[in-house]
């Protein structure tokens, strides 16, 4: 699309924004993969509508404010990019756009405090265990509360488990294949500790021994996609500093959000003088399906037991594993490759289920229908196991399963597979 | 039995923006006072989003309504006629030619609200309404034994309102017809806001207002016929050393009795395009690709058309291969569709031409196109339904680099290729404000007055989609 982005005055993520915008072609096959124009029919709130509010505004032919709503309803899924023909990296553009944008944004008191809160409690797990624990308590009282607050509530577990911490070194079981650095993510330590506990014994069973490097902490997604840039850099350099990528042979996450954060850090340093490093740092980064299903493919994974029954799995695409990341077939290769299980294929299976991040809090309202919707496609499968690859997915799937009335364990990809290893699926 | 689309979710909160920084012009009040405020936009945020199509960029509208029934759009059509502003219908702007970018500030009608879509099996027809998505009505009536066939590459995105405007193609086109042969009745509001209903008899108005790109009519709802699909398809792929030599082998198998369903082209700038986005294995160094289908409820017969078509492209130089599944047949027929946004990156801006010449010239046609490209500084790549003699040559360009003059010259000299093999200069894609100008190259003046006369007859004011296909005339407004 032709522009007149100042890209001289914006530095590198100028540079990021204005290509995105020149390789959009405004050939509209981006709407029918966009959530929100599905639910909304219009043009402000698709993919090729926002880039055009993001180049008018770029240009300053347009007020942010008058962008800002469209702009907000993103949920940066990027089921775009997929189908995106002509290769427009609409992720780069709207995490860039922003980062850039939110200085300049007025907004309320409330809302700065409740954004500045979320982006304190989010990376801070012992933190967020408390606040999880706090918000149990207040559950009752969530029918009374306004949607921006009972959101949150709805979403919590009927019960937060406790803290487990996991050990600094997982050495491998029998002959040493391999050595990965692993990220235990924020939010999904204090909700799902058995994500990671799963991890490390299903990797250190194919013989990698797995370190969890000290000083790493949240990967700054949820900063980054809301625009808080400057905290996002934080975090990216410590993480930079946490993990050296010569001492490993993949740096895992098993959080799609997390995994795609990490593979975006040399968008976010584009200019700068970390670029060529955090380059280094993402070209090891992979979620653990990716290393998984390499194992698979080389004919190296230890073979699992069969599962004590027929098993129907009906596995999500998580956006950040599967848009994001172009991770879909080696989770599905995964599951199959247990004896007795079918992998089901769920109708509408690249629409984002509503998650997104903090999109559950900041739009609770577009959030509950996507999350209804997906509820609704995936239990038309009829599956005895829902399998997903992200904690935001887990989380949104499992509250609206429940609500509507079904009780099929909801569970990570890395969770069955260790079931399985263990004989007890 | 019916199948009722989800409506959209059309009540939530969520949509509306903050009012700070709108329009608050008389029409867009006049018309939120008519129809309220959830079917019309008025800030500048949400109207510079309907000012383009897949091409063009034009003017932005003073409001925009997304109807969501033909009793708002008949509301909307006489708000726009009474404040004297012109009228643009739009479905989702996948068109090629500036067929839904305004050339002048007015209403733009936006139908992708407008999805009701009910299947009559019995009668093999399907009702839908202007918005509903082309590929929505094959996926309504599979589960009754039927297809929709008009098969636009943008099928996914496009709607049938679109469709019908541009009387839209596709691959299919070249056995089963395009949209235009599907159509069994039509209903319209004109330019004064009135309703009608025209079937195909009489004097087929229906007719007169498919592919007349909004300028006649603004279509609301179509009844469209359907087919049962053929049991059994088999697909190749021919790919050439010189683009010329594909059309020789199109020309030869057609003369040798096979009538395949559907027959496509691209050259060699489209197969690496597609390939850096798809990454298929597409042959990148041939200079032509030739897809074929060939179907029908005869299996044998079938596979006797494909090897008709095998061999006449292996005289002509080509190589063959047979698609092994079904999914490699559907692969490469993604590759095809994914054509013509994936030049996007090659240069950001194109100019798309839609000429169809007779198919005894297409092997002069494609070589002399080839060479004019060739001659200039632009990236000329061409790709079409090369079955029934449509082809798309597209100039890439870059307007901050490059003359744009020097584009639109180009272009014309294409046009006139056409003209001089005794072809025309749309199949599917419409005039448009992109090619209006050639129109006096290619329609003798007695025409182009019994066109204006038409044009007069049914929109008078000449409210309904200004600048389209017709070039200045004296015009009362």
């Amino acid at each position: 699309m032709n522009n007149d982005i100042p890209v001289q005055t914006l530095g590198g993520q100028g540079e990021v924004m204005a290509h995105a915008v020149d390789a959009c072609v405004h050939c509209g096959f981006c709407l029918p993969a966009c959530p929100t124009y599905a639910l909304l029919g219009d043009e402000m709130d698709s993919p090729r509508g926002r880039i055009v509010l993001m180049k008018e505004v770029l240009e300053g032919g347009l007020p942010l404010m008058d962008a800002a709503p469209h702009l907000d309803r993103c949920l940066g899924c990027q089921a775009c990019v997929t189908a995106c023909p002509s290769g427009v990296p609409y992720g780069e553009l709207i995490t860039a756009f922003r980062g850039w944008s939110e200085p300049q944004r007025q907004r309320s008191p409330f809302d700065r405090a409740k954004r500045a809160a979320i982006l304190k409690i989010l990376p801070a797990p012992k933190v967020f265990s408390v606040a999880a624990r706090l918000g149990q308590f207040a559950k009752p009282l969530a029918p009374v509360l306004p949607a921006a607050l009972r959101s949150p509530l709805d979403l919590l577990p009927e019960s937060v488990p406790a803290m487990q911490p996991s050990a600094k070194l997982t050495p491998a079981r029998g002959q040493r294949r391999g050595r990965v650095a692993f990220l235990v993510g924020c939010a999904q330590q204090a909700l799902t500790p058995n994500f990671n506990a799963a991890t490390l014994r299903v990797l250190s069973r194919n013989g990698i021994e797995v370190v969890i490097p000290d000083g790493q902490g949240c990967c700054g997604a949820a900063a980054l996609h809301t625009g808080a840039r400057d905290e996002a850099l934080k975090l990216v350099r410590a993480n930079l500093n946490a993990f050296n990528p010569d001492d490993f042979d993949a740096i895992l996450s098993n959080a799609a959000g997390c995994g795609a954060g990490l593979k975006e850090y040399p968008m976010v340093l584009h200019g700068e003088p970390d670029e060529a490093r955090a380059q280094a740092f993402a070209a090891k980064v992979m979620d653990i399906s990716e290393y998984l299903g390499a194992l698979l493919q080389g004919g190296t994974l230890e073979p699992t037991l069969p599962a004590s029954r027929p098993l129907k799995v009906a596995y999500h695409d998580a956006c950040h594993l599967a848009h994001a990341q172009g991770v879909r077939a080696q989770p599905r290769d995964l599951l199959r490759a247990i004896p007795g299980v079918t992998v089901l294929e769920v109708p509408e299976g690249d629409l984002c289920c509503g998650s997104a991040g903090t999109y559950n809090l900041e739009q609770p309202e577009l959030a509950t229908q996507l999350g209804e919707r997906k509820a609704k496609n995936i239990l038309s499968t009829q599956p005895d196991l829902i399998a997903s690859g992200n904690i935001g997915c887990h989380t949104q799937i499992q509250s609206h399963v429940r609500r509507q009335g079904d009780r099929a364990p909801v569970m990570h990809t890395i969770e069955i597979l260790d079931l399985a290893y263990r004989g007890e699926l | 039995m019916s199948t009722e689309k989800l409506a959209l979710t059309t009540n939530s909160d969520a949509r509306k923006p903050a009012p700070a920084g709108g329009a608050h012009n008389a029409l867009a009040a006049d018309l939120t006072r008519l129809l309220g405020p959830r079917k019309v936009l008025s800030n500048l945020s949400e109207r510079l989003n309907y000012r383009y199509d897949a091409i063009q960029f034009g003017a932005t509208p003073l409001a925009v309504v997304l109807p969501e029934s033909t009793g708002d759009v008949v509301a909307a059509v006489r708000a726009a006629r009474a404040a004297g502003v012109p009228i643009v219908g739009r479905g989702a702007a996948s068109g090629l030619s500036g067929g839904a970018a305004p050339t002048e500030p007015g209403l733009v009608i936006s139908f992708t609200r407008m999805t009701r879509l009910t299947i009559h099996p019995e009668r093999r027809e399907a009702q839908a309404q202007a918005g509903v998505i082309t590929l929505a009505v094959t996926e309504a009536a599979r589960p009754h034994g039927l297809i929709y066939p008009p098969d636009p590459a943008s099928f996914r995105t496009s709607t049938i309102g679109g469709n019908l405007a541009e009387n839209a193609g596709g691959p299919m086109c070249f056995k089963y017809g395009v949209t235009g042969d599907y159509v069994r009745a039509l209903s319209f509001v004109d330019a004064d806001g009135e309703e009608h209903h025209v079937t195909r008899d009489a004097f087929d108005l229906a007719g007169l207002l498919i592919g007349s790109e909004g300028t006649l009519g603004l279509i609301t709802e179509a009844t469209l016929r359907l087919i049962p699909p053929a049991p059994h398809t088999r697909t190749l792929m021919a790919h050439f050393p010189e683009v010329g030599a594909c059309a020789e082998a199109v020309s030869a198998a057609i003369a040798a009795g096979a009538v395949p369903s559907k027959l496509e082209f691209m050259d060699r700038a489209c197969t690496n395009a597609v390939e850096d986005y798809l990454n298929l294995g597409l042959p990148r160094d041939a200079e032509a690709v030739l897809l074929v289908d060939t179907d029908g409820d005869d299996l044998d017969t079938v596979q006797g058309e494909l090897q008709l078509v095998a061999d006449a492209c292996e005289r002509a130089g080509g190589t063959v291969r047979r698609a092994a599944t079904d999914a490699e047949g559907a692969a490469l027929w993604r590759a095809r569709r994914s054509v013509s946004p994936a030049l996007g990156r090659i240069r950001p801006q194109r100019m798309n031409e839609d000429i169809v010449v007779p198919r005894s010239a297409l092997p002069d046609v494609v070589r002399e196109i080839r060479a004019l490209g060739d001659a200039s500084p632009f990236h000329l790549v061409q790709f079409g339904h090369i079955g029934d003699g449509n082809l798309h040559p597209n100039i890439l360009f870059d307007p901050r680099k490059e003359d744009t003059h020097a584009v639109h010259d180009l272009a014309h000299d294409i046009a006139l290729v056409a003209i001089r093999h005794g072809g025309v200069l749309s199949g599917e894609h419409g005039i448009g404000s992109m090619k209006r100008d050639f129109m006096t190259d290619a329609v003798d003046p007695a025409t182009l007055k019994a066109l204006w006369n038409v044009k007069r007859a049914l929109d008078p004011h000449h409210a309904l989609n200004p600048g389209k296909i017709l070039p200045a005339e004296g015009v009362d407004r």
